[in-house]
Parts: C-alpha cells; sequence; structure tokens
C-alpha cells in the first residue's frame, strides 16, 4: 500500500522530478566550477538573482492551470516596484504599511484581470494583454524616471545571509545565538520564496476552489457539470496571481533599493515566466503541474545563465546557446505528455 | 573550546572591521593619472583612489540590452582592444556577458564576478538606480566597477561618458555657423530626437535648444522622434517634410543614414545636417558636401568600453581618477572626412565609424573591429 502510493506519486508527478533532478545536476556542477563554490556568497547572490523570477513563474502557474496565460505579469510587478519604491521606507510601522500597500496593489490587479476574464468572457491572453498595458501605463505615473528610497537597512538584510539579517535587525545576539547557527548561512531570498509557496500555494491547492482550477484546466464542461464553483476559481486563479507578481516586485524593490517602470524588463519577465512555468513541467495546455514546480523551472532558468559567467562562451553566441540549452530542457518535460494517448493517463 | 570560539569571534570581528576600514577608494586631491585622456567632468569632480594591485588583470564587461549594431560593435571593440598590444599583458582574463534589460540578472553578474575574484567590472547599466548593493560589496573586495554609457546617478564609483549636453550644443553651433554664412539668420529647423525618457535624448536636446534661444535670431524649431533608429527617422523625416514642404537644416539625434535618405527621397534640396557617427551618414556627406550637405558627425562612441577598459586597468595600478571621465566627443565635420581614414565605402551604413580616441592611445580601426569575430577569442 504505501510503496504503491510513493509509486503514484513520482508517476504523476514525473515532470517536476525530472526538473529537480536536472536543477541540482546543474547547480551542483555549477558549484563544483566556480571559484568560490559552495560558499555562502555564492547562494546568497543566485537566489538574488533568482527570487523575483521565482515568484513570477508562481504568478504565471496559476493562469496556466486553467488553461490560459497571463501576459501581465511582468507588468504587475513593475506596477508593484514602483509603488513599493514610493511607500517602503521611513519608520517600522510605514515599512510594513508600505509592503502590504505593495501586495495589496498587485492583489487588486490580480483580480481586476480575474473579472474581466469571468464576466468580460474574454479570453485570458488578450484580457491580460490590454491590462498588462494599463499596470506599465500606471507604474510610469507612479514613477515617471528610475528611483526611489527603499529603506537601506531592509535592503542589505533581506538580501543576505540569515546571519546578516539577525546582525542588521539585532535578533538572536546579532546573528551568534547557538539556536540559530544551523541555519545562518540560509540566504534569506531563498527563505522568503520558500515561506510564499509553503505559507500560500500548497494550503490553497488544497481547498475546493484550488483544486477547481485543476478541474478547468483538465476539463471544463465536466468540471462545470460537477458543479465546481468555476467563476470563484478563475477569479481567484487571477487574484492569487497578482499576490505572487506583487511579491516579485515587491522584491525587487527591496533589492534594488528603487523602482523603475521598464517596459522592455516587464516584457522579458513575462516570457521568462512562461518558461519557467513550462520547464517546471507544467502543461500549457493546463490542468498538470503547479507552483513548486514552476520554482524549480525558474531555478533552472537562471542557473543555464550563470554558466556563462564561469565558462568561456564567446557573448555573441550566448543567446543561442541558452535557446538551444532551454530547447533541450523543455524537451524532457514534453516528452512524456506527447508519448500519452489520454490526458487522464497522467494522473494514473 | 568556548575560549577558541570567542577567539575566533573577535578575530573575525577585527579582521571585518579592518577590512571595512581599507574598503574601497579614497577620496583624493586631484589631478588624476593621463588627464588628457581620463578629463574630469567639471571642476566639482573628486579624485577617487585604489590600493593598487599587481597585473595582470581579470575583467569582466557585464552588457545589458543586446540586439543592436552598437552593442554589438561594442562587444567586438572590447574584444580587439584586449588584444591591444598596449594592455594584453595587463589584461590576464577578459570576460563578456550579456545579460538583457533584466536588473537583478545584471546585479546578480556583478555580484557573481565579484565572488569569482575579478579585479574590475566594467557595465552599461540598465538602470541608473538599484546598484548600491554591488557597489557596497565591490568596495569591500577592492574591485572597480566602471559604469560606462548609461551611467548611475551616483558619485561612489569611477563613470565614463561623453557629454550629451555638449554634444547638443556643438551640433547647433555648427549649423549656426553654417547657416550665418549663407546669410540665414531665421527659419525653419528640424530636430529629430532619440528614445522618449532616456537621459542622452533630454540633455542632447536641451542643448540644441540652448544654443538657438541664445542666438536671439528667429528659429522655429520642430521636433519629431525618431528612436535613434534608421528607418524610424527616415520615416518622419518624410512625414515631416511633406508636412512642412522646407527646413533651413537638419539636426538628428540619431538614425542620420535614414535622416538623409528621406531627403533625398524626397527631393529636398541639400541643408546642413548635425547628426551622429553612422558610416552610411558619412558616406552620404562625403558624396554630397558640394552640393549643399555640409555635415557635422559626432558619435556616442561603442569604444568607449575601450576607454573604461583603460580607466579600470589605471585605477587598478593605483593611479587616481576622476570620479566622472568626460572623454573628448569625437568630431568630424564634412571637410574632414577621408575614405579609410574617419569612413569607410566598404563597411555596412549602420557601423559606427568613431572608435578613435588619440589622446587615449585607443586607436582600433573601423576594419579591425569588424574583423572580430567568434573564432578568434578565447
Amino acid at each position: 500500500m504505501h510503496k504503491s502510493t510513493l509509486k503514484r506519486y513520482f508517476s504523476q508527478n514525473l515532470g517536476v522530478v525530472t526538473a529537480s533532478l536536472l536543477l541540482i545536476a546543474l547547480y551542483v556542477t555549477y558549484n563544483f566550477m566556480h571559484p568560490r563554490g559552495f560558499s555562502t556568497a555564492v547562494a546568497v547572490q543566485n537566489t538574488n538573482e533568482a527570487a523575483a523570477i521565482a515568484f513570477l513563474a508562481m504568478a504565471q502557474t496559476l493562469p496556466v492551470l486553467l488553461g490560459g496565460l497571463d501576459l501581465s505579469v511582468g507588468a504587475v510587478m513593475t506596477l508593484s516596484n514602483c509603488v513599493a519604491s514610493v511607500l517602503v521606507n521611513g519608520t517600522p510601522g510605514e515599512i510594513v504599511f508600505g509592503m502590504l500597500a505593495t501586495l495589496a496593489t498587485g492583489t487588486a490587479f490580480g483580480a481586476l484581470n480575474g473579472c474581466i476574464v469571468v464576466y468580460g468572457r474574454i479570453q485570458p491572453i488578450i484580457a491580460t494583454l490590454a491590462t498588462g498595458a494599463i499596470a506599465i501605463g500606471l507604474a510610469l505615473i507612479v514613477r515617471p524616471k528610475p528611483g526611489g528610497d527603499v529603506d537601506g537597512d531592509l535592503g542589505w538584510a533581506l538580501t543576505n545571509s540569515v546571519w546578516d539579517f539577525a546582525d542588521t535587525y539585532e535578533l538572536a545576539d546579532g546573528g551568534d545565538a547557538w539556536w540559530l547557527q544551523p541555519f545562518v548561512d540560509i540566504p534569506v531570498p531563498f527563505l522568503l520564496v520558500v515561506l510564499v509557496a509553503v505559507c500560500v500555494w500548497v494550503p490553497f491547492k488544497r481547498t475546493v476552489t484550488g483544486r477547481t482550477v485543476y478541474a478547468i484546466g483538465s476539463a471544463e464542461g465536466a468540471a462545470f457539470m460537477s458543479g465546481l464553483p468555476i467563476d470563484r476559481a478563475r477569479i481567484a486563479a487571477f487574484t492569487l496571481g497578482g499576490f505572487f507578481a506583487s511579491c516579485g516586485g515587491l522584491y525587487l524593490a527591496i533589492q534594488t533599493s528603487s523602482g523603475n517602470a521598464d517596459l522592455q524588463q516587464a516584457g522579458a519577465y513575462t516570457l521568462n515566466s512562461i518558461a519557467a512555468v513550462v520547464l517546471g513541467g507544467t502543461s500549457l495546455l493546463g490542468g498538470v503541474g503547479g507552483a513548486i514546480a514552476s520554482l524549480v523551472g525558474a531555478g533552472i532558468l537562471r542557473v543555464i545563465s550563470f554558466y556563462f559567467r564561469i565558462l568561456d562562451i564567446d557573448p555573441l553566441l550566448q543567446p543561442l546557446i541558452e535557446g538551444m540549452v532551454l530547447l533541450v530542457a523543455v524537451s524532457f518535460g514534453a516528452i512524456r505528455t506527447i508519448r500519452v494517448k489520454n490526458k487522464l493517463d497522467l494522473f494514473r | 573550546m568556548r575560549h577558541l570560539l570567542k577567539c575566533t569571534t573577535a578575530f573575525t570581528a577585527l579582521a571585518m572591521s579592518a577590512q571595512l576600514a581599507l574598503a574601497g577608494p579614497e577620496i583624493v586631491a586631484g589631478p588624476g593619472a593621463n588627464p588628457e585622456c581620463f578629463a574630469p567632468w567639471s571642476d566639482d569632480t573628486t579624485y577617487l583612489q585604489w590600493e593598487a594591485k599587481e597585473a595582470p588583470y581579470k575583467i569582466a564587461v557585464v552588457n545589458g540590452f543586446v540586439g543592436n549594431t552598437w552593442r554589438i560593435q561594442m562587444i567586438k571593440t572590447a574584444k580587439a582592444f584586449a588584444e591591444d598590444p598596449a594592455i594584453k599583458d595587463k589584461i590576464e582574463t577578459l570576460k563578456v556577458v550579456s545579460t538583457g534589460t533584466d536588473a537583478p540578472a545584471q546585479l546578480g553578474a556583478i555580484e557573481d564576478f565579484i565572488n569569482q575574484g575579478f579585479d574590475a567590472i566594467i557595465t552599461i547599466a540598465v538602470s541608473p538606480d538599484g546598484f548600491d548593493r554591488v557597489i557596497r560589496l565591490a568596495d569591500k573586495n577592492d574591485v572597480v566597477i566602471v559604469p560606462f554609457d548609461n551611467v548611475l546617478d551616483t558619485d561612489k564609483v569611477m563613470q565614463v561618458n561623453e557629454d550629451q549636453l555638449e554634444m547638443g550644443r556643438t551640433w547647433a553651433k555648427f549649423v549656426l555657423d553654417q547657416l550665418k554664412a549663407e546669410g540665414t539668420t531665421s527659419g525653419k529647423l528640424l530636430e529629430i530626437r532619440g528614445l522618449p525618457g532616456n537621459s542622452v535624448d533630454r540633455d542632447r536636446s536641451i542643448g540644441i535648444h540652448e544654443v538657438f534661444d541664445a542666438d536671439g535670431g528667429d528659429w522655429e524649431i520642430v521636433q519629431v522622434v525618431g528612436n535613434w533608429d534608421d528607418g524610424t527617422a527616415q520615416k518622419v523625416t518624410a512625414d515631416a517634410i511633406a508636412v512642412h514642404d522646407k527646413f533651413d537644416a537638419i539636426l538628428a539625434q540619431g538614425g542620420t543614414t535614414g535622416v538623409v535618405q528621406a531627403m533625398m527621397d524626397t527631393g529636398h534640396p541639400m541643408v546642413p545636417v548635425a547628426g551622429e557617427s553612422e558610416n552610411g551618414f558619412r558616406k552620404l556627406v562625403a558624396k554630397h558636401a558640394d552640393e549643399g550637405l555640409k555635415g557635422i558627425s559626432i558619435g556616442q562612441s561603442p569604444g568607449l568600453v575601450a576607454i573604461a577598459m583603460k580607466a579600470a586597468i589605471s585605477a587598478l595600478e593605483g593611479n587616481a581618477m576622476p570620479q566622472l571621465i568626460s572623454v573628448p566627443l569625437p568630431i568630424a565635420t564634412y571637410d574632414e572626412l577621408e575614405d579609410g581614414t574617419n569612413y569607410w565605402s566598404d563597411l555596412p551604413d549602420n557601423f559606427f565609424t568613431v572608435n578613435e580616441f588619440p589622446p587615449c592611445g585607443v586607436n582600433i580601426s573601423g576594419p579591425a573591429i569588424m574583423s572580430q569575430d567568434e573564432s578568434d577569442v578565447n
């Protein structure tokens, strides 16, 4: 009985299991080749670079599970980034208020996306193309030119290891308390991403609404006939997507201590979030996958680019090589989907 | 055991405070090394000095956006310059990466190179803000960061750029002089602007308007947006000519080849044109100067990367360096153009001609850059 449960888990989650193995292999090799591999400094740098795209990959997962695409995630991240660059400073109270306001902005924007898709009956890809442009427009109003003044201590504390965090805020004897020692080398951005995933995504997935999201993606007609709350699940999915995107924007503001309404960056992040979702093994047809898998996908996406800094590859050939490696990595996950005759097979 | 732990903690604390005290450049009094090449931006520019390190150095170029001719030429220039006999022995490794318009990726790449023990990092910043963390880390590890072209809003790092305001002024002065020589003291001018919202576009335009406002003549300046792109500039110029019929002179921030092409296509008479340093523009000026196409060509050179590399090496050698380095504007007027020297009739139109900065000993010719391909590095 026990053994078969485990076996079923692996066969149902083959995509994410392969992706995780690929990520581990790539990351361990990278660390062996890096002159300062396996050090805290390298881990801190890597997770800092991956945090924003990790949040966006989670944001993109929900619309993809529905069988759609959200082209506004990068723009919502940019909008939240600009809001945070204005609000996240001052007294501790003001900082907390600024963070909550930033997250509320993104969440509200996500809810708006959901309402347009559900009540406006517009395809997600088109609806979010339009709302994405609106988000960038709002971001430009909030911050017409790059800048801002996000609290410096906060930036330093959240973009370093646990020890630096404790040291900055003089917690746990400035990071030297004995009970903190096992954790001092863990990068804070890693903890933040895991915290959001475990506290928000995992509980959501287990609710009826969360399961309905999966049901809509695999067979909307059947979900409707079964009396599942389809409209509620759709709106919830986009709202949660907006929340994750604003987490990304908030982190970006803290990391760069500024805001920048950069249209090109927003576009790049939207496309990369889709790539990360697919790399994690979530099907673009909907119904299969999850946000944790997308985190793994985001990790793979970033690690591939890390290699260009330790290997001697001609700069003008780098985009070509990156594209080819991505194609191979995506094909890994897709092979299984090609082979199944019936989508229900994926659940057996 | 406990004692040992205490000792190590104390030692680490001591080491860290010592490191912090020594970290980063010192602000010193000028003048700096090689002032003809590394000219300070203004009289208020401070000077920075790092502790001298032994050559050879590990240098990384962290580019952001890639995909236009200028950036590609910049990357090729960096590789060509690293092979230059004057500095070849001082460079152990040169690594070039392009991160795209992605601030975390660019910051991450810079931090990664700091972790890898690189000595200097040259970068075109994707955003004028947000580098506080990497600057702090660089100072802690005595790494020299040199932003150029798109520079940062900070005075904590050494930066290299051309004075965009001065470029605008020089264009306007040249055009004004040409018009006065013809006896024109008032009239209608066409200004083709660059990418909106960009500080370079803003400063160049301010420079142009300053000169015409100060002149006192009755000048009407029509503004159109050409995005520094040949295709866009050609279209908007043709449109403007269709609407306004005739301009007395044209000032283009970029895409100048397209601008002149539009003039020729619409049958607009040849008038003075101020523009960027595209090879195509210089070819056309050389050909049509005697018909009235009196041109001035000033460029934001992709060769700035070479100056930035040279400045980084000079800083690593322990020389005092200006915090903001103003690279002299590379100017060529219609009567100075010479095929094979400052333009090349056998190279493509979108090649940027200005790559030579004699006071800096940077003399990489156009053909030398174009011959840099993927096979001859590493």
